[in-house]
């Protein structure tokens, strides 16, 4: 089994008439994803790669019945928007791409996704692939090589163009990927590490788990709190990136929106030792990665 | 974006929050008339301006003088005073308290922070989360004060500063607005003593690309938001030491990465220079290393160091023949590899390369 996606799944892209739309749409296609409907205001009656296009999620429902999943693919200023209207047509699962949608935004769609229980990935969230089966969003987009193969690890990750990095690392090593997500590098999104580690804690087919984290924020150190209080916990490994700006100023932002310098709680050395202590393996690469897996998980 | 002392009190004026009068001076003005006795608070974001001599109190003009003098100009840790802030002295101090409105990652919200023991002990301040749909409710205020013991009769007061602190936080997409110390003054009014005001990057800096100065002397011209900093501790990893940290993402213009690897270029001392990213699903690597070519032809004197880059992704073989051309043709030290090798793997050749130069 995989998590959060099958490929039974419909999903719907919203905005899948921009650049963004049609090339996820395209990529999606190709891994199998069952993208059944799009959504441009205006845009109605058109169709990408075959896909319909309609004005609204009403429409697109009214056609093909209740949806599993969202692409919300639209500029950043449009996002708040188009994920207030998932949410009001109660998509269960809603995945912002855009980078760079105010943290005010952010936070108004995660509390109205909340009075309705749905779940939110991002923003800045570039998907979840599922290989060989299904995807939503611009995972492993436009490779010809795809870097992502079959198997018992699942990954979670901060950066999106990391999750192609860490599965093609594992790939090599001839370890598969039973789920791929790329939850964002935001310092406020819908699901983090811990939401995710519960579903493949509940995954018959992930054995163990492999993180991209980074300093800043403290959903890293939340994932070390979950594991120590959860004796059935699979095994982790993780790479927490950022121990070069140890000594740059507090505040100071680094790759990703949520990335920022931290003394204490939130710095590398806090999530480093917290990790550490409840028992997560900290790999010091990303090429010490696999025999790590190997040892501690296969 | 971090605002300064200066512009986070703008801000507070703009919504009604009230702070000391001031004047603002600049580098290479006069100094006007100010306001004693006074406060000259230099403009900069390190942390302990007092002990750092950068907060000084003043009698009279001539101090003001004396004090701006001597601030303006001094560099602090990588900031030059460039603006002071000369306000009034807040009279009759009764206590300074603290409060603030942060987004609280715990919460995945917004967040009160308030305690009645401001100036420094602001680890002490208790952190109420609240709906962005419904903001800091009178209700909601009210029981974080009384949580704190503050008195009854101070409530009315403090729920109007943080009612508008909170419409400053919605309305300038704040991301951090933080009074401390708010200053409780003896006819019972509040005056706003420092401000810190972070604003949304996401809306006022879009599209900004991050260059930081490191103290050594490996130029690194990284792709990827997570892969780059990735990248940075895997060189130190192999003993290499950075002159910067710098990211593109996504798919710039060749103009783009050429003005890139001219900054990169000019950090001083230079012994290397490592142009690293993860397998690029859609960046042109053709274009972004012809930007980067660009760039490099344009940098006195020419560099003779190793150059190690490891990209992959689209039109990756156009790219590097190109760069084979020109590394042979102009004498340039490339040193080029795809995914075949790991990026880590590359800083530790780069490491190695640059180490049988200096042995």
């Amino acid at each position: 089994m995989s998590i959060l996606l099958n490929k039974d799944s419909k999903i719907l892209i919203q905005g899948i008439t921009g650049k963004e739309g049609q090339r996820q749409c395209e990529s999606m296609l190709r891994d199998g994803a069952n993208v059944v409907a799009g959504v441009t205001p205006g845009k109605g009656g058109q169709e990408v790669e075959g896909v319909p296009v309609y004005d609204t999620i009403a429409e697109a429902t009214d056609a093909h019945g209740g949806f599993d999943a969202t692409a919300v693919c639209v500029p950043p200023k449009f996002a708040r928007g188009a994920a207030v209207e998932a949410i009001e047509a109660g998509i269960p699962l809603i995945q912002v791409f855009a980078e760079e949608v105010t943290t005010q935004d952010s936070v108004h769609i995660l509390e109205k996704a909340k009075e309705k229980d749905i779940r939110i990935l991002g923003p800045s969230a570039l998907g979840i692939m599922v290989p060989g089966e299904t995807k939503i969003g611009a995972v492993g987009l436009g490779k010809t090589n795809s870097p992502f193969s079959r198997g018992p690890i699942g990954v979670m990750s901060k950066s999106g163009g990391m999750t192609g990095e860490m599965s093609n690392t594992l790939t090599l090593a001839g370890i598969g990927q039973s789920t791929v997500v790329g939850m964002g590098g935001n310092q406020i999104v819908g699901t983090d590490f811990v939401d995710i580690m519960k579903l493949f804690n509940e995954d018959d087919e992930t054995k163990g788990v492999l993180v991209f984290g980074e300093v800043g924020g403290t959903y890293e150190e939340k994932l070390a709190e979950y594991k120590k209080v959860t004796p059935d916990c699979k095994p982790i490994v993780i790479i927490v990136a950022g121990k070069f700006a140890g000594d740059l100023p507090t505040g100071t932002v680094l790759g990703h929106a949520g990335a920022i310098v931290s003394k204490g709680r939130g710095g590398y050395d806090s999530k480093v030792k917290a990790l550490e202590d409840a028992g997560i393996i900290v790999a010091p690469t990303l090429d010490a990665v696999p025999d790590l897996i190997k040892e501690h998980i296969l | 974006m971090k605002l300064t002392e200066a512009e986070g009190k703008q801000l507070f004026q703009k919504h009604g929050i009230e702070v000391p009068y001031g004047v603002l001076i600049e580098l290479g003005e006069e100094i006007p008339e100010v306001p004693l006795p006074g406060v000259v608070k230099a403009q900069v974001f390190f942390g302990d301006r007092k002990n750092a001599g950068l907060i000084q109190f003043i009698e009279s003009q001539e101090d003001a003088q004396t004090s701006v003098q001597e601030m303006l100009g001094t560099e602090i840790k990588t900031e030059v005073v460039e603006k002071i802030l000369v306000e009034e002295m807040v009279g009759g101090v009764e206590a300074e308290y603290y409060t603030s409105i942060i987004y609280d990652t715990d919460s995945r919200g917004p967040a009160l922070l308030f305690t009645t023991d401001g100036g420094t002990g602001t680890d002490e301040a208790s952190i109420n989360p609240f709906s962005i749909l419904s903001g800091p409710t009178r209700e909601f205020i009210t029981q974080v004060l009384t949580e704190q013991d503050v008195a009854e009769d101070e409530h009315e007061r403090l729920i109007a500063i943080i009612t508008k602190l909170w419409t400053l936080v919605t309305e300038e997409d704040a991301t951090l607005a933080e009074i401390n110390p708010l200053i409780k003054r003896s006819d019972g009014t509040f005056i706003a003593a420092d401000a810190k005001v972070m604003l949304d990057d996401a809306r006022y800096a879009p599209g900004e690309r991050r260059f930081l100065k490191l103290d050594g002397d490996i130029g690194v011209l990284a792709s990827g938001g997570g892969a780059s900093m990735l990248c940075m501790d895997a060189l130190l990893y192999y003993g290499g030491n950075p002159a910067n940290y710098t990211e593109y993402s996504g798919n710039p213009p060749r103009e783009v990465v050429a003005e890139m690897t001219k900054r990169v270029l000019a950090r001083p001392n230079l012994k290397g220079l490592w142009v690293v990213g993860g397998f690029a699903g859609f960046t042109d690597i053709y274009e972004t290393l012809s930007g980067f070519v660009e760039g490099l032809r344009q940098v006195e004197p020419k560099p003779t160091f190793p150059i190690v880059i490891r990209r992959d992704g689209p039109r990756r073989e156009e790219a590097f023949e190109m760069l084979r051309e020109v590394g042979e043709q102009e004498g340039f030290d490339f040193h080029l590899y795809g995914s075949e090798i790991s990026m880590a793997e590359s800083a530790r050749i780069l490491v190695e390369k640059i180490n049988e130069r200096t042995a």
